[in-house]
C-alpha cells in the first residue's frame, strides 16, 4: 500500500509496515527466548534433556533474535521511514526494498533452524553459519544501495543527523561482519574462522563490541535524532554537538573492543587501548543524550500526557547510564571484578531494554497509527507497557548487579591464612534467588510487548478519522 | 517558544510537510561537556606513558612504569605467599600424625585442605566428602574405608591415586560366566548384608564367590573387602580397594538390579593421582596442598 | 572547517566515515599478526587429535563458550583455584578462539585431567547427581548418539589451510588414529607419534559399543590445559 502525503512523492510505506510488524513479532519472539533461557539458568531440569532447546543453543538464539530480528527490523522499519520522509524522496528501489525485507527475514528464519540444531560457528553474535552469512552480506549491500540511492534523491541539499549515523551504522556493520566471517568452510554447513587464538579472540570482539556500538548504539541514535524532536516538537538542541559527537562516537568506538579481553592472553598494550579509548568514548557517547534530553527541555509538560515521550525519555536516561558504566567496567581493575560474571550481563541489558527496546517501542507506537492512517487504539495501554517495561527493567538489572558483584567478590574472597573461602560450586549455588528474581524481571517485561503487540493490532485495524497521537 | 527566537535554527528543515518540521538549534557545546572530553583525553595520554600502549614496528611501547599484569601477579602471589610462609615452613617439617596434635597446625591444615578440597576434589566426592548421587564416587565422612583411613593412608592415595577394576563376570560382557550364575553370584553377594531370600541361589553363589569366580581374591574370605578381611587367614593387599559388601555403605546402590550390574559388567573407577599427574597429565598439587587435604579429609569424622 | 560540505556530499561522508571506523580495528588488529611477543615460545603445543578436534566441534555446537572460559586471567585467586594463567600460544591452533566471556560455571582452560572419565560421563549424564548446585543442562544425547567421524580428515585438511600444521601423515591417518585414541584397539605407536607420548587413551566399557559423541567431548575437555608442562620453567616472551 502507498501513502500519498499532500503535494510529496509517494512513500514506499509497504516495506516499512512490514519491517515494523516482524519487530514487533521477533521483539516477543526474543524475549519469550530470554525468559525460557533465563528460566533454565533458575531451574535447569527445565530443558527436560532435549538438545534442542537446551541453553547452550538457545542462548545465541535469543542474543541474534533481539539483535538482529528485533533490533534489525526496527532499524530497517525506521531508517527507510526516515530516510524518505528527510529526503522528500521514495526509496530508491521498490525491489530492493522488498528483497531486504525478504532476505532479511530468510536470514532469520535460517537462524531459527540452525541454531537449535547446533549449527553454529561458535562465535558470540557472529553464530551464523557461512551460507548464511554470505547471505547477510547479499541483503546488508542491498540494504546500502536502497538507503544511499534514496539520499542521493533528496530534495534537501544538507543530510539530515538521523541520516549520518544509519550510514555510519550501514557501512560499518559490513565492514565487521565480512571481516570477522572470514573461514574456510568444511561442507554446507561448518567451516572453521581463518583467524586463529589471540588475533580470533581480538577481531571477534573488535566485531562483538562494535555490533553493540554500531548497530545498537549509532544506529538507534539516529533513530533518536528523527523520534525525538518530532514526538516532542522541539529543534534538535544543538547541531554543532551532532556533528562533535557523531565523528567522535564513529572514530572512538572502534577501538574499544579490547576491554572485553582484559587481563586474557592479549597483550598489554591492546588491553590498555581498549580501556583509554572507552573512557575517551564517555563524552561523545553521552553527546547523543544531551541532544536528545535538551531536545526534550521545554517540553516537559508533554511528558504527563504523552507516554511515548516517556519512552524516549526514559530510554535516553538508560542511555546516559549504561554509556556511563560501560567505560567504567572497561577500567582494567574494575573489570577484573566485573567480567566472566553477570554484571556484564546486567550491563548489556540496562543498554538493550533499557535503550534499545524503549527507544524501539517509542519509535513504533509513533509509527503505527502514522503508516496505517489510524488512530492509537488506547493510550493507556501504552502507559501501562511503560510501567511494565521499567518495572521489569529495573528488577532485572537489579539483580544482576548484585549477582554479578556477589560472584566476583566470592571467586576472589579468602580466609585469613589466605585460602580462597568458595569453592566455584559455592559460589553458583549463591545465584539462585538472582536467576529467578531476573526470570521474574524478564517476564514482567515480555507481559508489557505482549501488550504492545495487542495495541498495535488494535491501532492497525482502527478505522477512523487519523488523528495527532496525543488522545488520553 | 520564544527559545526559538533566542538561538537561531541552522535554517534548515527536513519533512515539514507533516507533523512538526524537524530543525536544530545551533547551540554551542556544553562546556562542562566539552571540558570532560579533553580531560578524558588528557586521562588517556598519561596513561599511555605510564602503561603498555601502542604498538610498534617490533614492539610496542612499555610505559614508564614498567607495569605488566603477569608483573602484577607476580606481586600478588608473592604477597600471599609470604603471608603463609611461616606456616608452610613448619607443615612442611611436620609429620602427618604431629599435625593433628598441633591446634594451631591442625587449624591451618584443615582450613588450606578445606579449600583445596572444594574445586578438585568435592566435585566426585561431594562438598564436605558427603558423597555424591552419582554412583562411584566413595563418601569420605563414614568409616569405611576401601583402602585405608588412616592419615598417611589417605595421604597416600591422594598422591598416588586409585584405579579400580571389578571385571567383568557375565559372559555378553567379556566374562566367563553365563547369566544364571551371575544371578546366584548377585543372591550370594547381597545375602552378606542379609537382603535377598533364594536360599538355593545362595549357596551356588557361595560355592562360585569362593571358587571358580575368585571374588574372595579381593572381596576377602568373608566379603569384608580388602581393607580388613584375610585370604586364607592372611592379611590382605590394601591397595586393592575392594569395598566391603557385608555392610550397608554400597558404592554403586545396593538394590539387586545394580549389585547385578556389577558383577555382570564389572565396574571401573579412577581416582587421579594427584601428587604424581593425574590421568597421566601433568596436572599435579603440590606435596603441601596434599598434606592439607589429607589432614582435612582426616579431620571428617571417619579418620581411623 | 565546514562540515556543509561534507554533509552535502554522500561519498564524502561514506568514505570519511570508513576511514574513520577503519583506523582502530587496523592498530590493534594488525599488530597482532606480526608482532612477536604475542605470542610466547614455548614447548609442548601441538594441534589436536583427530578424536580432540570431534570433541571441540561438539563442545562448540553445544555452546559451551556461553557459560565456561576458556582463560585464566593473571590473578592470585585464579592461579589458585585453577593454575598458571593461559598463554596466548595454548591457543594458537583454535579456530575460532573459545575463551569465552562468562563464567556460568567455571573455567575449563586446565580442565584437562583434573578428573577421571567417569566422572565427566556422570557429570553430562546428569550434573546435578555429581554437583548438586549446578545449573548446567544435562546432556544425554552425547552418549546416546554414535560419533559420525567420516568427515575428520576433511576437518583437518580445512584447518591446515588456515594454517594448523597438521601434516599429510596426521591427515591420512586421521580415522585411524580416532579409534585408537578412543579405546578401541589400534595403532597405538602410531598414534603417539604423530602426537606425542602424552595422548590420553580413552577408557571405554566392557562390550561392544560404538564411539560416542560423549567419548570425543570428553577427550578434548581432558586434554585441555595439558600441553604445556609449567611445572618446569618455560620461557615466554612477554
Amino acid at each position: 500500500m502507498i501513502a500519498h502525503s499532500g503535494n510529496m512523492e509517494t512513500y514506499d510505506y509497504d516495506v516499512v509496515k512490514k519491517f515494523t510488524i516482524m519487530s514487533v513479532v521477533y521483539g516477543i519472539v526474543g524475549f519469550l527466548l530470554g525468559v525460557i533461557i533465563a528460566l533454565e539458568l533458575a531451574f535447569p531440569e527445565l530443558n527436560g534433556g532435549i538438545s534442542y532447546i537446551s541453553f547452550g543453543r538457545l542462548r545465541p538464539l535469543h542474543t541474534s533474535a533481539v539483535i538482529f530480528a528485533f533490533g534489525g527490523c526496527v532499524l530497517f522499519a525506521c531508517s527507510y521511514y526516515v530516510v524518505q520522509r528527510t529526503c522528500k524522496a521514495r526509496l530508491f528501489s521498490d525491489a530492493l526494498s522488498k528483497f531486504t525485507f525478504w532476505g532479511w527475514n530468510l536470514v532469520i528464519v535460517l537462524a531459527v533452524i540452525t541454531y537449535p540444531l547446533g549449527l553454529t560457528q561458535g562465535k558470540e553474535y557472529a553464530e551464523t553459519i557461512w551460507p548464511i552469512d554470505i547471505l547477510i552480506t547479499v541483503v546488508w549491500v542491498a540494504y546500502f544501495i536502497n538507503f544511499v540511492g534514496t539520499l542521493a534523491k533528496r530534495k534537501e541539499k544538507h543530510i539530515y543527523v538521523a541520516n549520518w549515523f544509519f550510514l555510519a551504522f550501514i557501512i560499518t556493520v559490513a565492514m565487521l561482519h565480512i571481516v570477522n566471517n572470514l573461514a574456510i568452510p568444511v561442507n554446507l554447513t561448518d567451516s572453521y574462522s581463518i583467524y586463529p587464538g589471540v588475533q580470533d579472540a581480538m577481531i571477534q570482539w573488535w566485531y562483538g563490541h562494535n555490533a553493540v556500538g554500531f548497530f545498537l548504539t549509532a544506529a538507534f541514535l539516529g533513530l533518536m535524532y528523527y523520534f525525538v524532536p518530532k514526538q516532542a516538537e522541539r529543534p534538535v538542541y544543538s547541531y554543532r554537538l551532532s556533528i562533535v559527537h557523531f565523528w567522535a562516537l564513529a572514530f572512538l568506538y572502534i577501538w574499544a573492543g579490547p576491554h572485553h579481553l582484559h587481563y586474557t592472553a592479549l597483550p598489554d598494550w591492546a588491553s590498555t587501548l581498549g580501556a583509554t579509548f572507552s573512557i575517551m568514548l564517555l563524552l561523545p557517547s553521552w553527546g547523543g543524550m544531551i541532544n536528545g534530553i535538551m531536545t526534550l527541555s521545554g517540553a516537559w509538560h508533554k511528558l504527563r500526557t504523552d507516554p511515548i515521550l516517556r519512552f524516549f525519555i526514559i530510554s535516553l536516561s538508560f542511555y546516559g547510564m549504561s554509556t556511563f558504566e560501560g567505560p567504567m567496567m572497561s577500567i582494567k581493575t574494575v573489570n577484573a571484578l566485573s567480567h566472566y560474571t553477570d554484571w556484564s550481563i546486567g550491563h548489556v541489558h540496562s543498554g538493550a531494554l533499557g535503550w534499545v527496546a524503549m527507544v524501539s517501542f517509542g519509535a513504533i507506537y509513533h509509527l503505527v497509527p502514522k503508516l496505517w492512517g489510524t488512530q492509537t487504539w488506547s493510550v493507556r495501554l501504552i502507559n501501562v507497557h511503560f510501567w511494565l517495561a521499567t518495572i521489569g527493567i529495573v528488577i532485572y538489572i537489579v539483580s544482576m548487579w548484585i549477582s554479578g558483584i556477589m560472584q566476583g567478590l566470592m571467586w576472589r574472597a579468602y580466609d585469613h591464612y589466605g585460602n580462597l573461602t568458595y569453592s566455584f560450586a559455592e559460589t553458583v549455588g549463591a545465584m539462585h534467588p538472582y536467576y529467578v528474581f531476573r526470570a521474574v524481571g524478564g517476564i514482567i517485561f515480555l507481559l508489557g510487548a505482549l501488550l504492545m503487540a495487542f495495541n498495535v493490532a488494535k491501532t492497525i485495524g482502527n478505522k477512523g478519522e487519523p488523528s495527532p497521537l496525543r488522545t488520553a | 517558544m520564544s527559545e526559538e527566537k533566542e538561538v537561531e535554527t541552522t535554517g534548515h528543515q527536513w519533512d515539514e510537510d507533516e507533523g512538526y518540521p524537524l530543525k536544530e538549534f545551533n547551540n554551542p557545546l556544553p562546556r562542562w561537556w566539552l571540558y570532560s572530553f579533553y580531560g578524558t583525553i588528557v586521562w588517556a595520554v598519561i596513561y599511555w606513558i605510564f602503561y603498555p600502549a601502542w604498538p610498534l614496528v617490533t614492539d610496542y611501547t612499555r610505559g614508564l612504569l614498567g607495569w605488566s599484569m603477569h608483573r602484577q601477579l607476580d606481586e600478588e602471589l608473592a604477597q600471599a605467599r609470604a603471608l603463609q610462609k611461616p606456616f608452610n615452613d613448619r607443615l612442611e617439617k611436620m609429620g602427618l600424625a604431629e599435625i593433628t596434635h598441633d591446634p594451631q597446625m591442625l587449624q591451618y591444615a584443615v582450613a588450606g585442605g578445606k579449600s583445596i578440597f572444594g574445586d578438585n576434589c568435592a566435585p566426585c566426592h561431594g562438598n564436605g566428602g558427603t558423597g555424591s548421587k552419582s554412583g562411584g564416587f566413595p563418601v569420605l565422612v563414614d568409616d569405611d574405608w576401601l583402602i585405608s583411613g588412616t592419615i598417611e593412608g589417605i595421604a597416600n592415595t591422594i598422591t598416588h591415586g586409585h584405579v579400580a577394576m571389578m571385571p567383568a563376570h557375565q559372559k555378553e560382557y567379556g566374562g566367563s560366566f553365563d547369566a544364571k550364575q551371575v544371578d546366584d553370584l548377585t543372591q550370594f553377594v547381597l545375602s552378606l548384608s542379609g537382603q535377598g531370600g533364594n536360599k538355593e541361589a545362595q549357596a551356588r553363589g557361595a560355592a562360585l564367590f569362593k571358587g571358580e569366580a575368585g571374588c574372595r581374591h579381593c572381596h576377602g574370605d568373608l566379603g569384608k573387602g580388602s581393607a580388613r578381611d584375610t585370604l586364607d587367614g592372611a592379611p590382605m593387599e590394601k591397595s586393592i580397594g575392594a569395598p566391603n559388601l557385608t555392610d550397608a555403605i554400597w558404592l554403586y546402590g545396593s538394590d539387586e538390579a545394580t549389585v547385578r550390574q556389577s558383577i555382570a559388567k564389572g565396574r571401573s573407577g579412577r581416582m587421579p593421582a594427584w601428587g604424581m599427574g593425574t590421568e597421566g597429565t601433568n596436572h599435579k598439587l603440590p606435596p603441601l596442598a596434599i598434606k592439607q587435604v589429607a589432614v582435612y579429609v582426616h579431620s571428617l569424622g571417619g579418620g581411623q | 572547517m565546514n562540515h556543509a560540505s561534507i554533509e552535502k556530499s554522500i561519498p564524502l561522508m561514506a568514505i570519511l566515515t570508513l576511514l574513520v571506523v577503519a583506523i582502530g580495528g587496523l592498530v590493534e588488529i594488525v599488530p597482532l599478526f606480526y608482532l612477536k611477543s604475542t605470542i610466547e615460545k614455548v614447548e609442548g603445543m601441538r594441534p589436536y587429535t583427530p578424536l580432540e578436534l570431534k570433541g571441540r566441534d561438539i563442545y562448540i555446537r553445544e555452546g559451551c563458550y556461553n557459560c565456561h572460559s576458556q582463560m585464566i586471567r593473571p590473578f592470585r585467586d585464579e592461579d589458585q583455584r585453577y593454575g598458571h594463567y593461559s598463554l596466548a600460544a595454548e591457543s594458537m591452533y583454535d579456530h575460532p578462539f573459545q575463551w569465552g566471556s562468562k563464567r556460568t560455571g567455571p573455567d575449563l582452560a586446565r580442565v584437562g585431567g583434573k578428573y577421571s572419565s567417569l566422572w565427566h560421563q556422570a557429570h553430562m549424564r546428569r550434573p546435578k547427581d555429581v554437583a548438586p548446585e549446578s545449573v548446567m543442562p544435562s546432556y544425554p544425547w552425547l552418549e546416546k548418539t554414535e560419533l559420525d567421524f567420516a568427515d575428520v580428515g576433511k576437518r583437518m585438511e580445512a584447518l591446515a589451510k588456515v594454517g594448523v600444521p597438521y601434516s599429510r601423515e596426521q591427515i591420512t591417518h586421521a580415522a585411524n588414529d580416532l579409534k585408537t585414541q578412543a579405546g578401541l584397539n589400534g595403532e597405538l605407536q602410531g598414534l603417539q607419534q604423530r602426537y606425542g607420548k602424552r595422548v590420553t587413551i580413552g577408557e571405554r566399557e566392557p562390550g561392544n559399543h560404538p564411539i560416542t559423541e560423549l567419548d570425543a567431548l570428553i577427550g578434548y575437555l581432558q586434554m585441555l590445559g595439558t600441553l604445556v608442562d609449567f611445572s618446569v620453567p618455560q620461557p615466554q616472551a612477554r
